[in-house]
């Protein structure tokens, strides 16, 4: 079973976190004292600074080591940092990145139709996955309620919540797990006792990635909380890393 | 994968160590109103605590930190059932301080209650206000231990302030639930300068660098672990503490020789 995560950066954030991970070197580091085989990795530049320095910088991790796969950050087609849609695809495929993250309040815009509609309709068609950072939404809400929005434009985009808050919120996410088939969330603070374990009963085990915040938060919580989780082996082989792994293979550059 | 420590290894392997069991001194029971709870029951809880090796575990009613009369009596009847691997702590809501000197006389009434419990960000009053004080005085001249919600930075529970009620109580057994979050090494050594206050790990187990600081200013030996059950899945919070940096010595002296001692609980 390969442990694969989702939910990984490094790199050198204006507030260093409480035990920085500055290259990849750091988060082979943790991944090899704890058993997590790859993880799909960003520089925080694609948040810290811009997407334009950070996607770039990114791509230096598979040089690191092949295990570290990189994703990038969107911006607004309209203002053109990153070109237009049909170039910001070319240079996915170019560089062989095959999962996005959006960080609509950290570079301010709105993540709707009428920013992104025409790369969602790509996304969704090529089935490349875009994740959602959960602090970027307040209390969860904001985040919730952008992914209903764009769900419901885009029903069968691939939308992966990341960073689950420490108060529950099942609420929030589990309405949107029932009515569309391609959205998830990560299991890198999904903490609830017993919530693995129903989701997988409830959804079956293809909305749960697992994922780490990591260097935020230790691998080592989220990796022992899967591993002994009351599900069968061949749901946990999906979630550990079998999800992820058919989401990037399956993605059509 | 080969770990160097055998208690990793064990956990890892099964799931939970027959020779480092836990004492999870911080959980709650029953719903609440911010949150689902797929695992709540009282059986549901035992489950969950074979499940994982917890030997012990203290929660506090979340119906008691609303309303004292009613939840912590309630709860009393569930310990009651689980005499073996249940305590409780009491409640104490000082935003009702007429009730107050009451329900800490009503604490010796119950079996099964090993302390109260203090929520003071919740209730936005501090632990050093006079609402509090019956209890404290209680816990000071019985011994008694207190699970303090804390929080960095908070004007009513941050370690300042749990620095203040140490020197003010020396006898009463003040554990700093949370262990301050986000003010580590600050908790820390309040935790270090004062025998009678303890780090609790609660939700800070998860944050990468955090136990480390604690176990190097304070010492292993002030550090309980505890979960916030049935908020979390006690698997996630034990992993934080098995991979976190420190030796098996710190393991076993935080998952659960330090609250045998602090409770007085067998394992």
């Amino acid at each position: 079973m390969e442990f694969f995560d989702c939910n990984c950066w490094y790199g050198v954030p204006m507030s260093p976190p409480l035990d920085p991970a500055p290259t990849p070197a750091e988060v082979l580091a943790e991944m090899d004292r704890v058993g997590v085989q790859r993880a799909l990795v960003r520089n925080c530049a694609v948040f810290e600074e811009s997407p334009e320095v950070g996607n770039p910088l990114t791509l230096q991790a598979r040089e690191a080591s092949d295990r570290l796969v990189p994703a990038w950050a969107i911006l607004p087609p309209q203002t053109g940092e990153l070109g237009d849609v049909a170039t910001f695809l070319a240079a996915m495929k170019a560089a062989g990145v095959a999962a996005l993250w959006a960080y609509p309040n950290a570079h301010r815009y709105l993540l709707n139709t009428t920013t992104f509609g025409a790369l969602f309709e790509e996304l969704q068609d090529r089935g490349i996955p875009l994740f959602l950072p959960r602090e970027e939404g307040s209390g969860g809400l904001m985040c919730y309620a952008a992914a209903n929005e764009v769900l419901r434009d885009f029903p069968r985009l691939t939308l992966v919540v990341a960073g689950h808050g420490s108060w529950g919120e099942d609420r929030y996410f589990r309405p949107l797990m029932e009515r569309f088939p391609n959205f998830a969330v990560d299991t890198s603070c999904y903490e609830l006792d017993g919530g693995i374990a129903e989701i997988c009963r409830k959804y079956g085990p293809h909305r749960l990635l697992f994922g780490t915040a990591f260097p935020i938060m230790r691998m080592g919580g989220a990796y022992l909380g899967l591993l002994h989780a009351e599900i069968s082996d061949d749901h946990r082989a999906w979630v550990a890393g079998g999800n992820l792994k058919r989401l990037l293979e399956q993605a059509r550059l | 994968m080969n770990f160097t420590s055998p208690i990793v290894e064990e956990y890892v392997a099964h799931g939970r160590s027959a020779d480092c069991p836990v004492i999870n001194t911080h959980a709650h029971f029953g719903p609440y109103k911010a949150i689902y709870f797929p695992m709540d029951a009282p059986e549901q809880v035992l489950h969950t605590m074979d499940a994982c090796g917890v030997r012990w575990l203290i929660a506090a009613a979340h119906g008691a930190l609303v309303d004292t009369d009613r939840g912590n009596k309630e709860f009393a009847e569930v310990i009651a059932r689980y005499p073996d691997r249940l305590k409780g702590y009491w409640a104490i809501n000082p935003g009702y301080p007429e009730r107050v000197v009451r329900e800490v006389a009503a604490f010796e009434q119950f079996e099964g209650f090993v302390g109260f419990k203090f929520l003071s960000d919740y209730y936005q009053y501090p632990i050093t206000g006079p609402n509090y004080a019956p209890a404290l005085e209680y816990a000071n001249e019985h011994g008694l231990p207190i699970l303090l919600h804390t929080w960095g930075g908070s004007p009513y529970d941050g370690p300042d302030v749990v620095e203040e009620t140490a020197r003010r109580y020396p006898n009463a057994r003040l554990l700093m639930g949370h262990a301050g979050y986000g003010e580590w090494e600050r908790a820390s050594q309040v935790a270090r300068d004062y025998p009678n206050v303890f780090l609790e790990l609660t939700a800070a187990y998860r944050v990468r660098g955090a136990l480390e600081i604690m176990v190097r200013v304070a010492g292993s030996e002030k550090i309980t672990f505890g979960d916030d059950h049935p908020w979390f899945d006690p698997r996630y919070g034990i992993g934080g503490v098995l991979f976190a940096h420190i030796s098996d010595e710190d393991r076993r002296n935080i998952l659960y020789r330090n609250a045998q001692r602090v409770f007085g609980l067998p394992v």
